[in-house]
């Protein structure tokens, strides 16, 4: 029923691909004198595995279907994560299994939740190995393989939209191998652009290339533990808001916007309703911020942009501690997480399209109250949505909330308090990586049972293939022939 | 090279998939975006909804940098208009498909290129054309010209008790015999026969010859006794059917059995002296018998009901006639017609689209693969200086096995090719293999 032969080719090339991950962060290490070996060993065991899964499916038929596709998309990132955790493992500074594993599903979903209290202490190998994992989670391992690997033909299409986090790249060329590589191309591009950017601000390169891999992929994983705080920079911050915004920005808008065709991101409905959002959102936290302290107004204003963009386009960077702002930008920010930035960028959440086709249907049906026999279109782009897509956004809206709710109760059983429950469940299913109580010290999630790990990374693989997938996997019928 | 392709029907899907594969950068149009995302989903290409005969949409695909506009929606004028906006617009090349005759006789081909549509295709008349050559020669089953003039012909036979190489391997044909056995069909698998393969009884035997050979070919199949054919029934008065009728020889006498009354009316003004138009369902077998299908020589089923053809010409097997074509639309079913011993299928996407296909080939010497037929790929290349294919003779290059080659169209003339030829640059040379991509990868280190 299975093409198990081309799965098993592609966990092969997914693989090759971390492989390369690897080498590039022993070459960090060694740089800077460490210990290579967890990245040497491990790579070494990717390449080994990686040999070993390819050649299964070197006759195999090309044909995916798009059972096979899920199939694909949620082995490839179970597989990823399972190796990607062993230089944290090797070195020593993880000690066990449901920890490392949470980390790097944290960098690989580009969530940035991290349980470590010391990451200024951390060898600069490992800092690096946390923000490659994002940067290349930011667009996923199928997007890098389709660009890098030329074998898929035909099947790249089904693959990249079983790859959620895919589903609307629009495309950019006729052949799925060219948009994918014209992507990786200006997401490359942006990256180097904020690495300048931030050089100019007098941060190390180091810090610079970690930051700026963790900012447009959204993920959050920073190389100090007071995060942006640490730098004391107004620039910096205000560098990285800029940043953070463009990661929550559909990557193919972005790519047109280069090309000259600006007009086509700016008319855009949903990178619109994005805008306004984080503009509504950042003047609500402002105010708060202005009615408890209003000595300093424009430190006010950059803490609520800065919050609100990192929650918003799921980033999860901080440069306060929002914890002891008012209760009102909590809810804030944890709806800002819920919603999520564009569809077609790196970013977590329901994603804004679907809040504003949802809006507009509301809205129709209210029409409907006064018009009893109106035809009310939702348009989008001015194009008009057919039925059924209609009813999938809300089904997807309602399932996403479904497992807010399930994974709540689950978190609750381990008598976990309420608020950090609600909060970890939605920043893990939007990849944001950060809560609002007390979950930890220094921002680190430590204060999660060993359950409560395993229950969050399955969370944050969730919320990073859009549900579906995950869901699919327990359903019976997925596995049954016919 | 970059094609775009106006209206996402039958033939304009089928061109696109074929194409897709070749690694080719397509962009295909429709105004319906529900026949796209099946498209969109399946094959790597860029499928976008709207007009093919709007400006800003041809603008908006990139058409000044296309090479290769081509139309075929169901609407002739449409595509003739669309065809020349794009050719405004700054494609390189347009093809429209069209439905009347009057525009593909060559004085009009002039006219048509300066208001800008290039080629113009008309599938119900290569259908027509393919039906009526296969009723000429009625003891083959498939047949395929290669080169402008048909310089190579492959010939696809059902092997009977009286094929003179039944049960011989086929190391013992002698090689200077002027055809060359390319492909063997046996129960549903495509073997690329070798030395020691035999021919066995029911196989179906491709061979590759030219065209004075034919009757050797015949001969040596045993069907030197299949009449030829005098008497033709065709079922369903369709465009196949009465463009059938028109280009048969006069001495053939054809018996059209349509159902609707106004389109017999219809038929009897495009139809020769030669051609009856019966009223009634060709299902009906008291009809049919009524009609005499007893003598009949040859039977061709065209009504836009593929399940309807298969199972009259089942009847019509039945019932004793030797040659019967099916038009089968539905791809799916082709290769269960093939299986169910129904003499040729016909199927006008693959043909209008295998047409297509071997113009691209004609104007550009890079490899097209041109056809495919049961499960085995066709591929012409074009033999450049130091192609390691030029660099021995044929026997000794060392050829994977599942690649065999038909032979090689030089200057102008079909050449046989055995063990001893040797390549030249600038040969036209004609591949069968099975094996799909991995095998043309393999063949590609040959002309490199």
């Amino acid at each position: 029923m299975f093409n198990v032969r081309t799965i098993i080719k592609v966990m092969g090339m997914s693989l090759y691909i971390e492989f390369a991950m690897l080498l590039i962060a022993a070459g960090v290490s060694a740089i800077y004198g460490e210990n290579v070996n967890p990245f040497l060993t491990t790579s070494g065991i990717t390449f080994v595995l990686g040999s070993m899964l390819y050649p299964v499916g070197a006759d195999s038929e090309k044909r995916i279907t798009r059972r096979d596709g899920y199939v694909i998309a949620f082995l490839s990132w179970f597989f990823i994560s399972i190796v990607g955790m062993l230089p944290f493992l090797f070195s020593g500074v993880v000690k066990d299994v449901p920890s490392a594993f949470f980390e790097t599903v944290s960098g690989f979903t580009t969530t940035g939740a991290t349980l470590f209290t010391n990451i200024d202490k951390l060898p600069h190998g490992i800092l690096f190995w946390r923000s490659l994992t994002q940067w290349v989670g930011g667009l996923g391992f199928i997007c890098f393989m389709i660009a890098l690997l030329p074998v898929f033909g035909v099947n790249g299409m089904q693959l990249f939209s079983a790859e959620a986090a895919g589903t609307t790249y629009e495309k950019l060329h006729p052949r799925i191998s060219v948009t994918a590589k014209k992507i990786i191309c200006i997401y490359f591009a942006i990256t180097l652009l904020q690495v300048i950017f931030l050089c100019f601000g007098k941060m190390s390169l180091f810090d610079s290339v970690c930051t700026s891999m963790a900012t447009l992929s959204t993920g959050g994983f920073l190389p100090h533990q007071a995060k942006i705080a640490y730098y004391h920079s107004r620039y910096l911050e205000y560098i990285i808001v800029v940043f953070m915004i463009l990661g929550g920005t559909n990557i193919s808008l972005l790519f047109f916007a280069v090309n000259g065709k600006v007009k086509k991101l700016l008319r855009d409905s949903e990178f619109r309703w994005y805008i306004r959002t984080l503009i509504i959102f950042t003047i609500i936290v402002f105010a708060s911020l202005l009615m408890q302290d209003s000595s300093d107004v424009e430190k006010d204003f950059r803490y609520a942009l800065f919050q609100v963009s990192s929650f918003l386009s799921s980033t999860g960077f901080t440069n306060t501690n929002y914890l002891n702002w008012p209760l009102l930008t909590w809810g804030i920010l944890l709806i800002a997480m819920l919603c999520g930035a564009c569809s077609g960028s790196p970013s977590g959440g329901i994603k804004c399209i679907r809040f504003n086709v949802a809006y507009k249907i509301f809205h129709n049906e209210f029409l409907h109250i006064f018009h009893p026999n109106a035809v009310l279109p939702v348009r989008v782009n001015d194009r008009v949505l057919p039925e059924r897509m209609k009813t999938g956004i809300l089904y997807f809206i309602v399932l996403y909330i479904v497992v807010i709710c399930v994974g709540t109760l689950v978190l609750l059983t381990m008598n976990i308090g309420f608020t950090e429950s609600l909060s970890m469940v939605i920043s893990c299913i939007g990849n944001v990586g950060q809560a609002m109580g007390n979950v930890g010290q220094n921002g680190a999630w430590n204060n999660l049972p060993t359950a409560g790990k395993w229950v969050c990374s399955f969370l944050m693989l969730t919320g990073r293939l859009e549900i579906f997938p995950m869901i699919l996997m327990f359903i019976p019928a997925f596995w049954k022939k016919n | 090279m970059k094609i775009i392709i106006g209206g996402a029907g039958a033939v304009g899907t089928h061109l696109a998939e074929l194409l897709s594969r070749e690694n080719q950068d397509i962009v295909i149009i429709d105004d319906d975006n529900n026949r796209l995302d099946p498209i969109r989903s399946h094959y790597d290409l860029m499928a976008v909804t709207g007009s093919p005969s709007s400006i800003e949409m041809l603008n908006e695909v990139g058409v000044s940098k296309a090479d290769l506009f081509v139309a075929v929606t169901p609407d002739e004028n449409r595509n003739l208009m669309a065809c020349i906006l794009a050719s405004k617009l700054g494609v390189k090349k347009t093809l429209a498909r069209i439905d009347n005759y009057e525009y593909l006789e060559p004085e009009n081909a002039e006219f048509f290129k300066n208001l800008g549509v290039g080629s113009l295709i008309y599938p119900e008349m290569l259908a027509a054309n393919e039906i009526a050559s296969s009723i000429r020669m009625s003891w083959v089953r498939q047949w395929w010209k290669f080169g402008k003039n048909g310089e190579l012909i492959l010939i696809g036979a059902k092997i009977r008790e009286k094929c003179e190489l039944l049960n011989l391997p086929l190391r013992e044909i002698k090689a200077e015999d002027p055809y060359h056995i390319v492909a063997i069909r046996r129960d549903n698998e495509t073997i690329i026969p070798r030395g020691s393969d035999f021919v066995q009884l029911y196989d179906i035997v491709f061979f590759i010859t030219t065209p004075e050979y034919i009757p050797y070919v015949r001969k040596i199949a045993g069907k030197e006794d299949y009449k030829d054919v005098h008497k033709l029934m065709i079922m369903g008065g369709s465009r196949i059917a009465m463009r059938t009728a028109q280009i048969v020889p006069d001495n053939l006498s054809v018996k059209i059995i349509e159902q609707d009354p106004i389109r017999c009316e219809l038929l009897n003004q495009h139809v020769g002296k030669n051609t009856i138009i019966i009223n009634g369902d060709a299902r009906d077998i008291s009809l049919l018998k009524e009609e005499n299908i007893e003598d009949t020589d040859a039977f061709v089923a065209t009504t836009g009901n593929s399940e309807a053809n298969i199972l009259a010409c089942l009847n019509a097997k039945r019932l004793g006639i030797n040659k019967t074509v099916a038009e089968v639309e539905n791809l799916d079913y082709i290769s269960m017609a093939d299986s169910l011993d129904i003499g040729t299928i016909i199927n006008k996407k693959k043909i209008a689209a295998a047409h297509i296909y071997q113009m691209l080939l004609d104007e550009d010497v890079t490899n097209v693969r041109s056809l495919t037929f049961s499960n085995a790929d066709v591929v012409e290349y074009i033999a450049g200086e130091n192609d390691a294919i030029t660099k021995n003779v044929v026997k000794d290059l060392g050829l994977p096995v599942g690649v065999i080659i038909g032979g090689v169209i030089r200057e102008g003339k079909g050449i046989i090719v055995n063990g001893n030829t040797q390549i030249i640059p600038g040969d036209d040379v004609v591949l069968f293999c099975v094996g799909q991509g991995q095998m043309l990868k393999k063949i590609d280190k040959f002309f490199k």
